[in-house]
């Protein structure tokens, strides 16, 4: 073992890639899962919230204003360690690691979804039913294609925001991107090597996400908004 | 004040994190969106300017912090950068603040230039045409009109800035999540007499956070939706 007396990022990462590269995988898998489980969740209290069904619209309400009113961290603290208190509720930290991240996203996707969803127009919604369509044949067929476009940058940007709250888990020690460099510099004291490489490396997946994703954002554009 | 129908140890913790936690918190957030506003205004100002290095250098400040997850940058800020110079040790509200103003100010710049770009252009062409310089423009005539649009976004960030206080608690700065966490560890450890060994609290105390938090940032949410609306 090395002290690091002078800033060597290239050998830093020779060195470190297959530890680095495994928690770069963990990040993504949770990233993954989150997007994934946020959008679900976005879909269903989006479209419960903006059709004003009873009892779920309400619930969905609170769910979305206390998750959006508390930090994502305590958030994690009171799942892992809070809930961890009783025996019934005493999860692992990988099913920690992904229901924080996905509750706080589907939270935050439930209000893209939910203004999607009232910004189509009620006289389109008319026309579904009019034509013989059930009520959830009209949701699928006319207000989900676009009221989903219209939720489309906002909810972008909130699985933006998902990928890079894994990073919090650091806190739960999930041994993702930023607590496996963590790990690493607290044994090799390259500490500026370890933050700056994963800065980078963190950047490069958000910048390439939010590119790739105007990309996508330019072909599923309503045909007026082009 | 004893406070009724409360167990024992809820009112020496309560009073550790209202005295010690919660003033860190809101002296944090509050240093941090006055530096994030001035920062941020000034660099989305400049940001309009048609001039390459300056826009480069300030578009790559704005999209690196605000790219990169802010315990990250504060990892960056806190650990990180002592190893550059000596002069660049902070303490963890310290760090906190300066990571918290990062993040801020490219927010704010981001959305200053917006509220610049959307004053017409009239009204530089009219300040010009009093014999306002550049700076004169800006700050007596632009500004003024833009502010106005940067309400919603400066109340939204304070509500960010607030809620993201937190991670300070990853570097042990006192603020009120570590103040509990630290209550959490101390009624846990055997060591106080006056409580039962191994009390674990965690629910009811990282509960009681969460709703301190949703005590402050929800009615400051309400507000940012009101203000949003009325100045559209």
């Amino acid at each position: 073992m090395t002290l690091a007396l002078t800033y060597d990022l290239w050998g830093f990462l020779s060195e470190n890639w297959e530890a680095l590269l495994r928690g770069l995988g963990r990040t993504i898998e949770v990233s993954a899962i989150a997007v994934i489980g946020s959008f679900l969740i976005g879909l269903v209290l989006g479209a419960a919230r903006a059709h004003r069904v009873p009892v779920v619209s309400q619930l969905a309400t609170i769910y979305v204003e206390v998750i959006r009113n508390t930090p994502i961290l305590v958030q994690i603290f009171f799942l892992y360690f809070g809930l961890g208190q009783f025996e019934s509720t005493r999860f692992d930290v990988f099913t920690v690691a992904w229901l924080s991240i996905t509750i706080w996203g589907g939270a935050f996707n439930t209000e893209n979804f939910r203004a999607g969803f009232e910004a189509v127009p009620y006289r389109f919604r008319e026309a579904g039913l009019a034509l013989g369509f059930s009520r959830l044949a009209t949701f699928f067929n006319v207000t989900l294609p676009i009221g989903g476009r219209i939720a489309l940058p906002s909810s972008i940007n909130t699985y933006i925001a998902v990928v890079k709250n894994t990073a919090l888990l650091y806190v739960i020690a999930y041994e993702e991107l930023t607590t496996t460099a963590f790990q690493i510099q607290a044994l090799t004291l390259e500490t500026l090597e370890a933050f700056t490489l994963i800065g980078i490396v963190y950047l490069i997946l958000v910048w390439s996400l939010s590119a790739g994703i105007r990309v996508l954002e330019s072909h599923l554009a309503l045909p007026e908004a082009r | 004040m004893p406070l009724l129908f409360l167990p024992d140890w809820v009112e020496p913790v309560a009073r550790y994190m209202f005295k010690v936690g919660l003033p860190a918190t809101l002296k944090v957030s509050a240093i941090a969106l006055t530096t994030s506003t001035l920062i941020g205004v000034t660099l989305g100002t400049l940001l309009t300017i048609h001039f390459f290095p300056s826009r480069a250098l300030i578009r790559t400040y704005i999209e690196v912090w605000r790219g990169l997850p802010i315990i990250v940058t504060l990892f960056l800020v806190y650990f990180a950068a002592p190893q550059i110079s000596p002069t660049l040790e902070f303490g963890p509200l310290t760090a906190g603040t300066i990571t918290l103003t990062l993040w801020g100010s490219a927010q704010i710049a981001e959305a200053t230039r917006g509220a610049v770009q959307s004053i017409p252009r009239e009204q530089h062409e009219a300040a010009s045409a009093l014999g306002f310089g550049w700076t004169g423009r800006h700050l007596y005539v632009i500004l003024p009109q833009a502010l106005r649009r940067l309400i919603p976004p400066l109340v939204s960030l304070l509500v960010g800035i607030i809620l993201n206080t937190t991670l300070i608690q990853v570097i042990g700065g006192a603020e009120l999540l570590e103040t509990a966490e630290r209550s959490v560890e101390r009624l846990a450890s055997p060591t106080p007499p006056e409580f039962t060994p191994g009390d674990i609290k965690a629910f009811e105390i990282y509960g009681g956070v969460m709703v301190m938090f949703f005590l402050i940032t929800f009615p400051l949410t309400r507000l940012a939706a009101y203000l949003e609306r009325r100045l559209v």
